[in-house]
């Protein structure tokens, strides 16, 4: 009953969001007021009826009706409340629906707090965050019911994947999803402006705050998303450059950037078109994230399940926002007119500057995220771009930002001194002269302790250049220190804001800079009495109790005293947890914090003799990451809590114009602006890879399957000893005179029974087929042949795998087909189907015969 | 599809570090320097992780075979062409710059540039500004008046 309440709430809420969508925006085009304000109510009974069908599943979770597919597939009775809460939006089903929720919710803040805004652009603006909503509401019920019933429904359910079970975890995705959807609103104020064909400064100082809230939740998500994989994986690292994380870092540089932008757009009146494109793109991107994350297009160690169902309309969704936006904003450029004029240097040109290596850098992820899926096009050879690439170019990208970034705010809008500017950073510049000095003084010149010394000199001039401007601003030092304060008070909110959130930057700066050169590790058997050293910590290993109970888990708990020059700091307690259901493990990591550096303690397996696995790491500064993360979202909600942006822009923001019929538009231009066109022609090119990768993954060429680079090359030399005693082995000779189908083969391998049958196939077909044995057991081996049957002429042991390691073997079953001279001819990287085997090996044997 | 499950399986399985305190050379710079070897090659069987990451046991194979050519006094180079001529560029998670990447390693810098002739063109010559007028010259004389 529940579920079909859930369910008929989703399709009325499209109903509600088709309304949203259509009327107000004929409404704003004729100019009739009655149906422009359809627009609050729909926007309003769209969001009660997702949030009803979010309520209903959260209490189906809650109650644990497993009469329904998603409570069976991610909940178990014996789950804390927390998570059974949480654990909704742990399947993809849910987290759509959170997506859709918060979507809903932007619609209602412009219906209630947009009653100051001019009403056709409010039209307008509800009638996109309804467009939106009809396309995800579709991809929900066509392709993600998550209100689905099962029968007979199970008793129990599969529970959550451990790694979930985390409060970090819990509320990263609330966090992400407020921030990628939150630049719906930006992206929607962008559409309108568009049909309007006008941006002015009260556009953007709605477009801001809108920004500023996802911005600040979607940075809160990342280093939510981040300090969880640091104390949860035991890896002692916080970034990993994974697909996931990069879609999320995308439209946060992209969302940065139009943060500044819509600065210069609100106080100068330019950088219009510009800005309309950061709103698209940093929309478009949180989109492009949600399609990569789903699709099963790039591999991922956190993707969801993939299905290309999902991924094809989530292509199809993104096409038509994105695609349609963009040939708007070619379309429409051309008539944003450019107001304000400024010099090179000035407060503008500085906020160009950033804007530049912000998108840059934007690209320069996605680059790098997609180049494996655009060597796949292009037929290039397979590509792996991962953390080491990331690790040299962002930063390279990104310095240039972070060296003018305290200058910017130093320069006069219009027309700056430089001369001046750099005058007041010249404490900051020396400061970082001394900590660049000091660190290299203090430790050696290797290159990781030089790059630590640059990236604390660029932190350091960073905040104290932060800080200076601050001082400027408020005369401190100059004046009477109450002077001073009434002039900070006098501030604007959003400077103070600006201030905080780049000393945010600093120090999450300082943070990278000391985790990435001074980590220190320490990988080791340990007995309970025994006792090691790091970085001048001596951990002694009190005791190790095996099966404590947890509330559905079973752990291994590992305790430690951490000292320092004698003096007993803490008692540090890792954990290794074996889940009830599912039947998972999990580390939980003990970390001792000083809030300069972390002492990191991760249990690994017993060693069965009475010692433990014990991983050490002391992470200098990473705490510094995550309190400057939290910093700069401070800032940004200081910056949100200014005057200016409270409920809505004051009344005489508002142009008079606009408040009675919708102000003309202006005649074009020019019809179409080539240089305007030019991200709506890349992005077709974009859409192109993505679906033939689409295509080619449903055909089952999944994006990790890698071709042998040993085809037409010799079979590797090798010398194998059989696995039957008294037979012969193997060596690369014995492939001479006959074309051989050499399979690699092992008893714990499951499709390698699957394919078994086809291997005799093979070999009446009057193929020489040879196996090998590789990494088993030979009388598993054994047991295996004798119970399924012998198909090969000679079967050899590879136990160790060394020669499937020379032969490229990645993963049991695979085939390589060998001619009469003894080179590779055809590989087959997994299990035999009989299509391949009849339209591919034998068809090639027969002409290499 | 095997792989996929059977990356997904191991990923599920790995929480914790990888490497094993046996694996460790007892050169401490050697195990330095194949840390970095590790970092820098992918594991074939698993999603996007290095072979740093991965504790499937072909990773662990890797990471041993890796410091057996150590050992035997390969550079760290030659390491990873050994690896590479196993299984294909595809290990190297810092692609090689060559005709087919340069585009990926100088595609950043080229689209910065890109970025900044674009705004450069949206851009008109600077105009004189307009002189004050006279109610603006009253204002910003009551503003100096302040300080």
């Amino acid at each position: 009953m529940i579920a079909e309440i859930g369910l008929y709430a989703l399709i009325l809420a499209l109903l509600a969001a088709a309304v949203q969508a259509c009327v107000p925006l004929i409404g704003a085009a004729r100019g009739e007021a009655s149906w422009m304000n359809v627009a609050p109510a729909a926007a309003a009974a769209q969001f009660a009826m997702v949030a009803l069908s979010f309520g209903a599943l959260v209490w189906l979770h809650v109650v644990s009706d497993f009469s329904v597919v998603n409570v069976v597939m991610h909940s178990h009775t014996d789950k804390p409340l927390l998570y059974k809460i949480t654990g909704v939006w742990g399947s993809h089903e849910g987290s759509m629906l959170l997506w859709t929720l918060i979507l809903a919710l932007y619609g209602l803040m412009v219906a209630v707090f947009g009653r100051s805004l001019p009403p056709a652009l409010r039209a307008r603006v509800l009638s996109v965050q309804g467009m939106i909503a009809v396309g995800f509401l579709l991809f929900i019920l066509f392709t993600s019911n998550p209100f689905a019933r099962v029968n007979p429904a199970p008793l129990n359910g599969n529970g959550l994947n451990p790694l979930l079970q985390d409060p970090g975890l819990a509320f990263h995705p609330p966090f992400l999803y407020l921030g990628y959807v939150g630049f719906s609103m930006a992206f929607s104020f962008a559409i309108a402006a568009l049909i309007e064909g006008r941006v002015d400064a009260a556009w953007a100082r709605w477009v801001r705050p809108w920004t500023l809230v996802a911005w600040c939740a979607l940075t809160l998500g990342i280093a939510m998303g981040s300090w969880w994989s640091y104390y949860t994986l035991g890896w002692g690292g916080w970034w990993a450059w994974d697909p996931v994380e990069n879609a999320s870092l995308m439209p946060w540089l992209a969302g940065t950037a139009l943060l500044h932008s819509a600065i210069v757009v609100e106080k100068r009146d330019t950088l219009k078109g510009w800005t309309i494109f950061l709103a698209i793109l940093a929309f478009s991107l949180s989109l492009l994230g949600t399609f990569l994350v789903r699709s099963g297009v790039l591999t991922s160690v956190h993707a969801f399940a993939n299905d290309p169902a999902r991924g094809r309309f989530i292509l199809a969704l993104l096409g038509i926002v994105t695609g349609g936006s963009l040939a708007l904003f070619a379309a429409r450029a051309g008539r944003l007119k450019a107001g304000g004029i400024f010099s090179p240097v000035s407060r503008e040109s500085a906020l160009v500057f950033n804007n530049l290596f912000l998108s840059a850098a934007a690209g320069t992820v996605l680059l790098g995220t997609l180049a494996p899926l655009i060597a796949d096009v292009l037929n290039l050879n397979k590509l792996s771009v991962g953390a080491p690439w990331f690790n040299i170019v962002v930063p390279l990208l990104l310095t240039p930002m972070l060296i003018l970034m305290p200058i910017g705010p130093l320069l006069a809008w219009k027309r700056g001194d430089w001369q001046e500017a750099l005058k007041r950073a010249r404490f900051a510049a020396a400061i970082a002269a001394a900590a660049i000095v000091a660190t290299l003084i203090a430790t050696n010149t290797a290159t990781a302790n030089v790059l630590a010394a640059l990236g604390l000199g660029l932190g350091a001039w960073l905040l104290v250049g932060s800080v200076t401007d601050w001082c400027i601003r408020t005369g401190l030092f100059h004046k009477s220190l109450t002077d001073a304060l009434g002039r900070a008070r006098h501030l604007p909110r959003a400077a103070h804001g600006m201030t905080l959130a780049h000393i945010g930057v600093a120090i999450v700066l300082i943070g990278i800079a000391g985790s990435q050169s001074w980590q220190s590790e320490n990988l080791l058997v340990m007995r309970p009495g025994e006792s090691t050293v790091i970085a001048g910590y001596t951990l002694h290993f009190i005791s190790a109790d095996d099966h404590v109970r947890g509330p559905n888990y079973t752990a291994d708990r590992a305790t430690f005293l951490a000292e320092k020059s004698g003096r007993t700091l803490a008692v540090m307690q890792p954990e290794r947890r074996l889940y009830d259901n599912p039947p998972e493990p999990k580390s939980t990591v003990a970390i001792r914090t000083n809030f300069v550096s972390d002492l990191y303690v991760v249990l690994g397996e017993a060693d069965g003799n009475g010692g433990h696995i014990v991983h050490l790491f002391h992470n200098p500064l990473v705490p510094w990451i995550f309190f400057g993360a939290v910093i700069m979202v401070l800032g940004g909600l200081l910056s949100l809590s200014d005057r200016r942006y409270r409920i809505g822009p004051p009344k005489q923001a508002v142009p008079k114009t606009a408040s009675a019929a919708p102000p003309a538009v202006p005649r074009p231009q020019r019809s179409l602006n080539w240089r305007a066109a030019l991200p709506a022609l890349a992005f077709l090119a974009l859409l192109g890879v993505f679906f033939w990768r689409l295509h080619q993954a449903e055909n089952g060429d999944t994006p990790n399957l890698i071709p042998s680079v040993l085809i037409d090359k010799p079979a590797p030399a090798f010398e194998l000893p059989p696995l039957y005693a008294g037979q012969p082995g193997l060596k690369t000779a014995d492939f001479k005179g006959h074309v051989t189908l050499v399979n690699f083969f092992a008893s714990w391998c499951v499709p390698c029974r699957a394919e078994h049958p086809l291997l005799g196939a093979a070999a009446k077909s009057g193929l020489t087929v040879i196996g090998i044995n590789y990494k088993d057991k030979p009388e598993n081996a054994r047991n295996y042949l004798a119970e399924l049957g012998n198909p090969y002429v000679r079967v050899a042991s590879d136990a160790s795998g060394r020669t499937g390691f020379d032969f490229g073997v990645y993963g049991v079953p695979e085939s390589y087909l060998i001619d009469k001279n003894g080179i590779i001819r055809f590989k087959e990287p997994g299990p035999l189907t009989e299509e391949i085997l009849q339209k591919e090996i034998l068809p090639l044997a027969a002409r290499l015969q | 599809m095997k792989k996929t499950l059977l990356a997904a399986l191991l990923f599920l399985l790995s929480p914790a570090s990888a490497i094993q305190p046996e694996e460790v050379l007892q050169d401490g710079k050697l195990e330095a320097r194949a840390r970095t070897i590790d970092k820098e090659l992918r594991c074939p069987v698993c999603q996007s992780q290095s072979i740093d990451e991965s504790d499937a046991p072909l990773a662990r194979d890797l990471r041993l075979v890796v410091r057996a050519r150590l050992q035997q006094g390969d550079s760290d180079e030659k390491v990873k062409q050994f690896v590479v001529a196993r299984y294909g560029t595809y290990v190297l998670l810092k692609p090689p710059i060559a005709p087919s990447t340069y585009l990926l390693w100088f595609g950043p810098l080229i689209g910065a540039g890109g970025i900044a002739v674009l705004l450069h063109y949206r851009r008109r010559p600077l105009a004189a500004p307009a002189p004050l007028t006279a109610d603006e010259r009253r204002r910003l004389q009551s503003l100096e008046g302040d300080t």
